[in-house]
């Protein structure tokens, strides 16, 4: 459970990019975070996975307020989320498999558990094929599944998603919502953002519209509606 | 645990070097290079210092004995100047041997010969030739032989002679080491900046790296691990390489330097830097990969904590 309680976030004196956000997301929940640029889809996120800390208000984390988190203790959040990102941030000197064992690695996970766990993974975004691959060799949708498997590999309760379809084409973007699709089910919450109103109204999930650093709407089932 | 994340940082600082090889090759030049120009500059130190102790050697305070001034005399004086601690050597010539390095020195002027036998006695007076530890001190030196302690035994002192070449000695003497302790002071720091900047410029590259590497859960010293391993690496075979390269130049040039520097050198055994390098080189290895790899490890933690922001 992810319970935001008046959280604001002030990047400068003058504008809030979060000002009262006030939000509860249950543990395997599928939410769209829907907003113009700079609305403050990005800013929520990075909330979370603690790359920002909040300027006012309580985040709280299953059970954890990540509103006093140590500096010491921000690796061990992230372990627990996963994060995939538009411009997918893959280790451009580390190979597919390489990527996704470094996220288990930096987690502790024995060897053996490494070479175990990194080919399910890499079965389940289908890019068995491409496991010595280095990022440059990889298409965008590709370079995106990377960053989702390598994002899957220590077993998250989170998934974060910060517009992950941004840099890809239709078909390639539905490969990647499917996948999202398929990891929500597997019991992982899953947070979108993105601006992709195709996507959001097909998805018929939840969906919360940001406008202005403030949350407008909160819908079950929802479209994309600015 | 500890053990398979050393394992895994070391791997990971390998297989850096390795998937970076023309960034490591860089690196690795640069910081030869470096490091061949602190030796080259420290055996120059090493090297100059001896010429000038070897000049300064070769400038002594002499003064002559009274006539027929007794043996024991002489002991009496030479050991009361021996004591002194500014005082590194003490020789005497009895007016024997000095009759006799006169008539060597005049072989082929047989009417030198034929004066001496004109006279009945020995006209040479026996000397003593005094070393000091530094040139400064010849002053004090001969100011103290000029006392009444010494009025029946020395008759004159030569110090105002060679006065002005001594006082020029001890300006030169002088300008010298203060300039090389400023060339010194000025490369170290050179060195210092030119290392420290070449490890901040490696991992600059690697910027956007570190900061994946922090998105995806590795505590600092995960990441900080296989950055400081690599340079400390790079740190170390630079120093191999600088060695290997300046060796052989060492070894070429010594033979030259001696014969140029120390000819005519016959106080003692002239100084010959292979020789000093051969008897010191873990002393100068050790200060090297120490400088090396104090300052790979330092500058990679300082340019690290500015990319490893939570």
């Amino acid at each position: 459970m992810i319970i935001f309680s008046n959280i604001s976030k002030k990047y400068t004196k003058e504008g809030a990019a979060l000002n009262g956000v006030s939000l509860k997301i249950p543990t395997g929940d599928f939410v769209s975070i829907v907003g113009q640029s700079g609305a403050g889809k990005s800013t929520l996120l990075k909330l979370i996975s603690a790359e920002e800390k909040p300027s006012g208000g309580k985040l709280v984390i299953d059970g954890w307020d990540i509103t006093k988190i140590r500096k010491w203790q921000v690796p061990h959040l992230r372990r627990q989320i996963g994060v995939v990102f538009q411009d997918f941030k893959l280790l451009p000197k580390k190979s597919t498999f390489e990527n996704i064992a470094f996220a288990m690695e930096v987690g502790g996970a024995r060897t053996k558990e490494v070479r175990n766990t990194v080919p399910h993974i890499l079965k389940l975004v289908n890019l068995t094929d491409k496991a010595t691959s280095y990022p440059s060799e990889l298409s965008g949708g590709e370079r995106q599944r990377v960053a989702i498997a390598r994002a899957l590999a220590y077993k998250p309760q989170i998934l974060l998603a910060d517009e992950p379809t941004g840099n890809l084409d239709a078909l390639h973007s539905w490969d990647i919502v499917q996948l999202l699709i398929k990891i929500n089910k597997l019991g992982t919450t899953v947070l979108l953002a993105t601006h992709n109103n195709d996507i959001v109204n097909a998805l018929k999930k939840r969906v919360v519209t940001i406008n202005q650093g403030k949350i407008v709407l909160d819908k079950k089932g929802g479209t994309y509606k600015l | 645990m500890i053990g398979i994340s050393f394992y895994r940082v070391f791997k990971a600082a390998l297989q850096n070097q390795f998937r970076n090889i023309w960034l490591t090759l860089a690196t690795l030049v640069i910081m030869t290079i470096t490091l061949l120009i602190v030796q080259m500059l420290f055996f120059a130190n090493v090297f100059g210092l001896e010429v000038l102790n070897s000049i300064e050697k070769k400038v002594d305070l002499s003064a002559t004995f009274q006539d027929g001034i007794s043996q024991e005399k002489i002991n009496e004086v030479v050991k009361i100047i021996e004591n002194r601690n500014d005082v590194q050597n003490v020789k005497t010539i009895s007016s024997d041997e000095a009759l006799l390095i006169f008539k060597q020195r005049n072989l082929d002027k047989p009417f030198i010969e034929e004066s001496l036998k004109e006279l009945e006695e020995n006209p040479l007076p026996a000397s003593i030739f005094i070393v000091a530890t530094e040139p400064r001190f010849y002053e004090m030196i001969s100011k103290f032989l000029e006392t009444e302690r010494f009025s029946e035994s020395i008759d004159t002192i030569h110090y105002e002679d060679s006065k002005l070449v001594i006082d020029r000695l001890i300006s030169l003497i002088d300008t010298v080491k203060n300039t090389g302790f400023i060339i010194t002071i000025v490369f170290g720091m050179l060195v210092v900046l030119i290392m420290f900047n070449t490890v901040r410029l490696a991992i600059y590259s690697c910027r956007e790296e570190i900061d994946i590497m922090h998105l995806v859960g590795a505590s600092r010293w995960y990441i900080r691990g296989p950055f400081i391993i690599e340079s400390v690496l790079i740190a170390l075979i630079s120093v191999v390489i600088a060695s290997a390269i300046a060796f052989p130049i060492i070894k070429s040039i010594a033979p030259q330097l001696e014969s140029f520097f120390f000819e005519g050198h016959t106080q003692e055994a002239p100084f010959n830097l292979l020789q000093y390098v051969l008897s010191e080189w873990s002393t100068i290895i050790g200060l090297q990969v120490a400088v090396a790899v104090g300052l790979a490890v330092f500058s990679s933690v300082i340019a690290l904590q500015r990319y490893l922001k939570t």
